[in-house]
């Protein structure tokens, strides 16, 4: 406080009925021009922090003439003089004694604040949903139509609990009648998704991308065998897969219902399997985990025993040393998926409308598939080996089948339908992806194993082996990560972008029964 | 038959230009729908299915540049 600075106690600088009072910083000494002024006056001077501070004592009549000497002088600029009594190096002191102890009472009551807040938090939140809920109930009948002495009452529910409900119903009075109306409209009626419990959880991804019309197949169960089998094909490491496990387990822990449950659980399936598939690729993040045969080298794995054999699979089944028939595998996969795809487009067509809407829409697909890869799977061996193309049977039968296909196919669907043929070969082809992101995260791994074990490991330095160590934690985290995110973008792509779109249209209402989802209180 | 090393150097550099052109040209395309499918998404939630689908479209070709990659690196280099 600046005016500690002035000798003068603090009420002297107000109530003065003749004289007038300036204070505040000034650089140059301005008794001189003042006293030009008047020579009634008293000047008191200090220094607070290196500037000099003045306060300034005129007669009244002479104030307007003092204001525009300060007002022209650069250097002057005013302090507030605060109404109270006493030094003013007294008040700082208990000021600030008074501060601290205010201080403090805050502290107390901030405490405080949180212990009420974690005594009640339950009870608060428990209380609004119990009167969101009754609010609820109280508004229902607003939504029904009501006469006097009656109700009507008109919703959907799923048909097989509709016995259910009536029995329900017609144990609180015998004066309830509850029926069925006549079937609606197809399009109006909601849409609840019934699938066995494990396939429940990939429903979100279903509810996530649209919910299906009426009709419609609903693949929920479909995905809960591919979605986990293309992460697991992807991911395929041991370590990563045990990691991945345990952060389902956990979220799954925390979050009892909802989204993130439901999303833990898929996590935790394809975590899984990957472990299952990392056993076949014999990978510990990035680390060979059987003995394997590399280039007709002997290399010994981390527990230096060789592969289980499963049938006639003897693993490891290295990545790096088998691309070209992963490669293959990863097509036939996608062939698999897009012809499932087409049938299941098949019956949802037939179903809508007829077995000939169906042949003109999804046959003439599947016979350009087919018909297509006879030609292909002739005419590329022959074009590899640089050999001439002879026409055989096989040939003949891809040739007529896809040129049939395509003649179905403009005949049912217009000629412009020509140009959606090449998204048939990019759909197989992508399931290329399989490989090329399971190459791509075994490689990280493998590139920071190789990095840390030879530049920082084989030093002997045991600064370097530390640094090495943080090295090979943040590698494989990083590869974690995209591990978690890659082949779950990847594999969700391929069931929405090659997989849906063959026969999902999607457009439904979502089911939402009446009712409230208990979240902090129990029945 | 061993093959020329300027023959196998020249596989390599045409994997690698392969991979990384498709790559550029996917993320060309994909930027565009990428901004556009947030911007529908920002007006109705709903839309992020139909949005990550158009988003994805332009990776194929991504996949196709590796596709032909891996074709030059294992069945061409023998």
């Amino acid at each position: 406080m600046p005016l500690a600075a002035l000798p003068l106690p603090l009420e002297l600088y107000q109530g003065y009925d003749t004289v007038s009072v300036f204070v505040g910083y000034s650089e140059t000494d301005i008794s001189v021009p003042v006293s030009k002024i008047t020579t009634r006056f008293e000047k008191f001077e200090g220094v607070h922090e290196g500037k000099r501070i003045i306060a300034l004592f005129v007669p009244k009549d002479k104030e307007n003439e003092v204001v525009k000497l300060l007002q022209d002088e650069p250097s002057y600029s005013e302090l507030e003089v605060p109404t109270l009594e006493g030094s003013a190096r007294e008040k700082l002191g208990e000021i600030g004694a008074s501060k601290a102890e205010l201080g403090n009472k805050l502290e107390g009551l901030k405490k405080e604040l949180e212990e009420l807040k974690k005594q009640y938090t339950d009870f608060v939140l428990a209380s609004d949903e119990y009167l969101t809920m009754e609010t609820q109930k109280a508004e229902a009948p607003l939504r029904f139509a009501t006469s006097e002495s009656s109700f009507i009452i008109d919703g959907w529910v799923p048909s097989d609990r509709y016995e259910d409900l009536a029995s329900t119903l017609g144990s609180i009075s015998p004066r309830i009648y509850v029926g069925k109306l006549p079937e609606a409209k197809h399009e109006d009626m909601p849409i609840a998704l019934d699938n066995p419990t494990p396939a429940k959880p990939f429903e979100l991804l279903i509810e996530t991308f649209a919910t299906p019309k009426y009709g419609e197949v609903d693949p929920s169960a479909l995905l809960f065998i591919t979605f986990p089998l293309f992460y697991a094909l992807m991911l395929g490491d041991v370590g990563y897969g045990i990691i991945i496990a345990a952060i389902a387990l956990f979220i799954m822990s925390r979050f009892r219902t909802g989204g993130l449950h439901a999303l833990s659980y898929i996590l935790l399936y394809s975590a899984v399997l990957s472990i299952v598939f990392g056993v076949i690729y014999g990978e510990f993040f990035g680390v060979p985990v059987f003995n394997e045969f590399v280039n007709g080298e002997h290399e010994e794995g981390l527990l230096g025993i060789d592969g289980p054999v499963i049938g006639p699979l003897h693993t490891p089944v290295s990545r790096f040393a088998n691309v070209e028939s992963l490669l293959l595998l990863s097509l036939i996969i996608g062939l698999v998926h897009v012809y499932l795809g087409l049938i299941i487009g098949f019956r949802n067509v037939a179903a809508e409308h007829d077995l000939k809407h169906a042949f003109f829409a999804k046959g003439s697909w599947m016979l350009i598939l087919t018909g297509g890869l006879l030609l292909i799977a002739r005419v590329l061996p022959s074009l590899r080996a640089g050999a001439a193309i002879a026409p055989d049977p096989v040939i003949g039968t891809g040739a007529i089948l896809f040129v049939l296909g395509i003649g179905i196919l403009v005949k049912g669907e217009g000629g412009i339908a020509v140009l959606e043929i090449p998204t048939l070969l990019s759909n197989v082809l992508s399931y290329s992806r399989i490989l090329a992101i399971g190459l791509s995260s075994a490689g990280i791994a493998l590139a920071v194993n190789t990095l840390v074990k030879d530049l920082f490991f084989s030093s002997g330095n045991i600064v370097l082996i530390a640094a090495g160590v943080v090295v090979l934690f943040i590698g494989h985290l990083i590869n974690l990560l995209l591990g978690i995110i890659g082949p779950g973008l990847h594999s969700l792509r391929l069931q929405y972008v090659e997989f849906f779109t063959k026969f999902y249209e999607g457009g439904g209402t979502k089911y939402s029964p009446f009712g409230f989802m208990r979240k902090y209180t129990e029945e | 038959m061993a093959m020329d090393p300027f023959a196998a150097g020249m596989l390599a550099v045409g994997a690698g230009l392969a991979v990384g052109l498709a790559g550029l040209g996917a993320g060309l395309g994909e930027q565009a729908i990428g901004a556009a499918a947030v911007g529908a998404m920002a007006e109705d939630e709903k839309f992020f299915g139909k949005g990550l689908l158009m988003t994805v479209i332009p990776e194929s070709i991504a996949i196709f540049g590796l596709v032909v990659a891996l074709i030059l690196l294992f069945l061409f280099n023998k």
